[in-house]
């Protein structure tokens, strides 16, 4: 699920960026270190979306370093145990699909795929049932059962469950 | 509730009911006050019998908490003694449901340290990790015999077996840009283009130091021998490696697609197992230079010949003859290594669907191979001089084993039956008798010829020339 929430970083400036850019030097500096990241707590970083709040800088002792407590605006991913969503295929095999959900790889084994899907191998392994088959490139809803508390890197998901399997078909287009 | 957090049992929060009606249920069945009791009883013993001071004090702790816990249990037992027998029964069989449901996941695997089926976090290392497959992936034996199991069903209705392939002289010929000889700069200017691999042989991957000569007729091979068999490629060399080399074999991903084992992928070092492999090892046929990597599963294993193409690859196994580019030379594409094993191949394949009788499931392609393999120096007897080592048990020796494993029948001692004398000097008694009586007269190369290339060579390419002490 997506959130938009106000994190805080203390950022650490060195000198050679002080003067009149040194507003944009920090939140360049910022968007670098942070974007693209991943935390248990907040999960991954999508994008910053604005500055809120720059506080005095504190010259550190000993070297010229200045830190900048910085409160900032950011969209966060995080997948929940629980939560249904839409992921796109990037891999079968005969023990289940590989899905991605932007940041997220989630696998669905074949246990928890419905009996009625039968996996076929060949140059583009699939599995099918009358409603669709489901390869890669195509899209699913599927249900996620298992999450990392501390890394969210890795799910586990499901579609034996009502209203989840394959949306798109890209065969039948 | 104070009660849970002096439950015995771990708790995370459905355990907690679960916990609290075990307890109920112990204290409920031997009734209140004997229980205080047999909690005081127990606590004096434990004092008597203990006789150092820090233990005393721990039991008298220990025996105090659970004089209250109980004292708490009574209190609660009183509180819903009203309600009725019968709707205690049914949370005990609810519990029972519970935990019955919740007792039943296998955890057949992990992916990213979760079981795959339940989702819960798993810190066990029992199983086998398929990084080759996904990085994460991780899967528990039982699970790996049921999709050994089915795959196995799956294959045979598409009239397939499994094909395990290694790389280096085997399929291709590598070597570094430094180890180049200079009469093999020349080979610079050939490489082909990377653009679109499927047409080239010759390949120079800067990037990683290294220039790849592909076997001829390796292309032929791949295509043929993956309409009979489902094929993996497994190599020694590491994960990067692998998968540029499946890259140039196998551009439209359609041979090999992820069955890419390196040696990062292996659970032994140095040795190459077909744990990581999921197929039934009764259908499952080796093709490698090397024997030694395949201790486990030398039944299943067909030697091929080894590729030298560059001259490093000559140097690294101690031949001092010009290498296949310094000669300016290759292997000849429709008699070379590929070819005939590609044969070979057809003839197991053929015989595993095609002429045995049993049924599918008991098929072993191991027996096939013995088969096959009899069949080429069916009807030779074999007599070997000044090949062996004087005390040395000839039956132990890898020639004999290998003739014998071809058909061939071996004998120490020279009779009207023999039909072949094998010898490195042509001046020994066995040699002068097997021209005398007119019986072929080759050199051990003979026998690993056949070997190589699964059909009897012809012995007039096989002389042997005349020792120095004669």
């Amino acid at each position: 699920m997506f959130f938009h929430i106000v994190l805080e970083r203390n950022m650490q400036l060195h000198p050679r960026h002080f003067g009149r850019n040194l507003r944009e030097n920090l939140v360049s500096k910022l968007m670098k270190d942070v974007e693209g990241t991943c935390s248990g707590r907040h999960g991954f970083v999508v994008a910053i979306t604005g500055i809120e709040n720059v506080g005095k800088g504190l010259i550190r002792d000993g070297t010229g370093f200045v830190t900048f407590p910085v409160k900032y605006q950011c969209v966060v991913f995080r997948p929940f145990k629980g939560e249904v969503l839409e992921a796109v295929v990037t891999m079968v095999n005969k023990m289940g699909f590989f899905a991605e959900a932007g940041p997220v790889q989630i696998f669905v084994s074949n246990h928890l795929i419905p009996d009625d899907m039968e996996f076929q191998s060949g140059d583009m392994p699939n599995y099918t049932t009358s409603d669709g088959s489901i390869q890669k490139d195509s899209e699913v809803r599927l249900k996620i059962i298992g999450t990392r508390v501390d890394a969210t890197e890795f799910c586990i998901g499901t579609i034996k469950d009502d209203f989840l399997g394959v949306i798109n078909d890209p065969t039948t287009a | 509730m104070s009660l849970v957090t002096d439950s015995p049992v771990h708790s995370s929060s459905s355990d907690d009911f679960a916990a609290l009606l075990d307890a109920e249920l112990e204290v409920g069945s031997s009734g209140s006050s004997p229980d205080e009791e047999d909690v005081e009883a127990d606590g004096d013993n434990n004092n008597d019998n203990n006789d150092d001071d820090d233990d005393d004090d721990d039991d008298l702790d220990s025996q105090r908490n659970k004089r209250c816990k109980t004292e708490k249990l009574e209190d609660l037992e009183e509180s819903q003694g009203s309600t009725s027998q019968g709707l205690i029964e049914d949370k005990i069989v609810i519990h029972a449901e519970l935990s019955l449901k919740k007792d039943i996941c296998t955890h057949p695997g992990s992916f990213g340290q979760m079981c795959i089926l339940c989702g819960q976090r798993l810190d066990d290392e029992s199983g086998v990790t398929f990084g080759y497959i996904h990085k994460g992936l991780r899967l528990g034996n039982d699970e790996i015999v049921r999709l050994r199991s089915t795959d196995m069903k799956n294959l045979l209705r598409h009239k397939k077996l499994y094909l395990v392939l290694d790389l280096d002289h085997t399929l291709l010929n590598s070597t570094q840009l430094m180890h180049l000889t200079p009469d093999e700069e020349y080979l610079k200017g050939q490489s082909d283009s990377l653009q679109d691999v499927s047409r080239g042989s010759l390949f120079m991957l800067d990037f990683m130091h290294m220039m790849t000569k592909l076997r001829p007729f390796v292309r032929t091979f791949l295509k043929e021998a993956s309409e009979m068999f489902e094929m993996y490629i497994y190599t020694m060399g590491d994960r990067p490696y692998a998968l540029e080399m499946a890259k140039l074999l196998d551009p439209r991903r359609e041979y090999f697609s992820d069955r890419v084992i390196s040696r990062d992928d292996g659970t032994q070092k140095h040795q190459k197992g077909l744990d990581v492999v999921l197929g039934q090892e009764s259908a499952v046929v080796i093709l490698d230079d090397t024997e030694n990597a395949w201790m486990k599963h030398k039944d299943n294993l067909i030697l091929m010949e080894r590729y030298h193409y560059f001259a490093s690859s000559c140097h690294q196994f101690g031949y001092k003859c010009k290498s296949l580019s310094q000669l300016k030379s290759d292997e000849s594409e429709p008699d070379g290594a590929l070819a005939s094993v590609l044969k070979a191949l057809r003839q197991i394949h053929h015989m595993f669907f095609d002429e045995l009788d049993c049924n599918l499931a008991s098929r072993d392609v191991r027996q096939v191979l013995k088969t096959v393999r009899e069949e080429v120096l069916k009807g030779c007897k074999i007599v070997f001089s000044h090949v062996f080592p004087t005390n040395f048990p000839a039956e132990s020796h890898p020639l004999w084993k290998m003739a014998e494993q071809l058909g061939a029948t071996c004998s120490t001692e020279t009779d009207l039956s023999v039909t072949h004398v094998v010898s490195t000097d042509a001046g020994t008694e066995k040699s002068r008798w097997a021209v005398k009586e007119k019986k072929f007269l080759v050199h051990p190369r003979w026998i690993e010829a056949t070997n190589y290339l699964w059909q009897k060579q012809p012995e007039e390419n096989f002389p042997v020339s005349q020792g120095k002490n004669q």
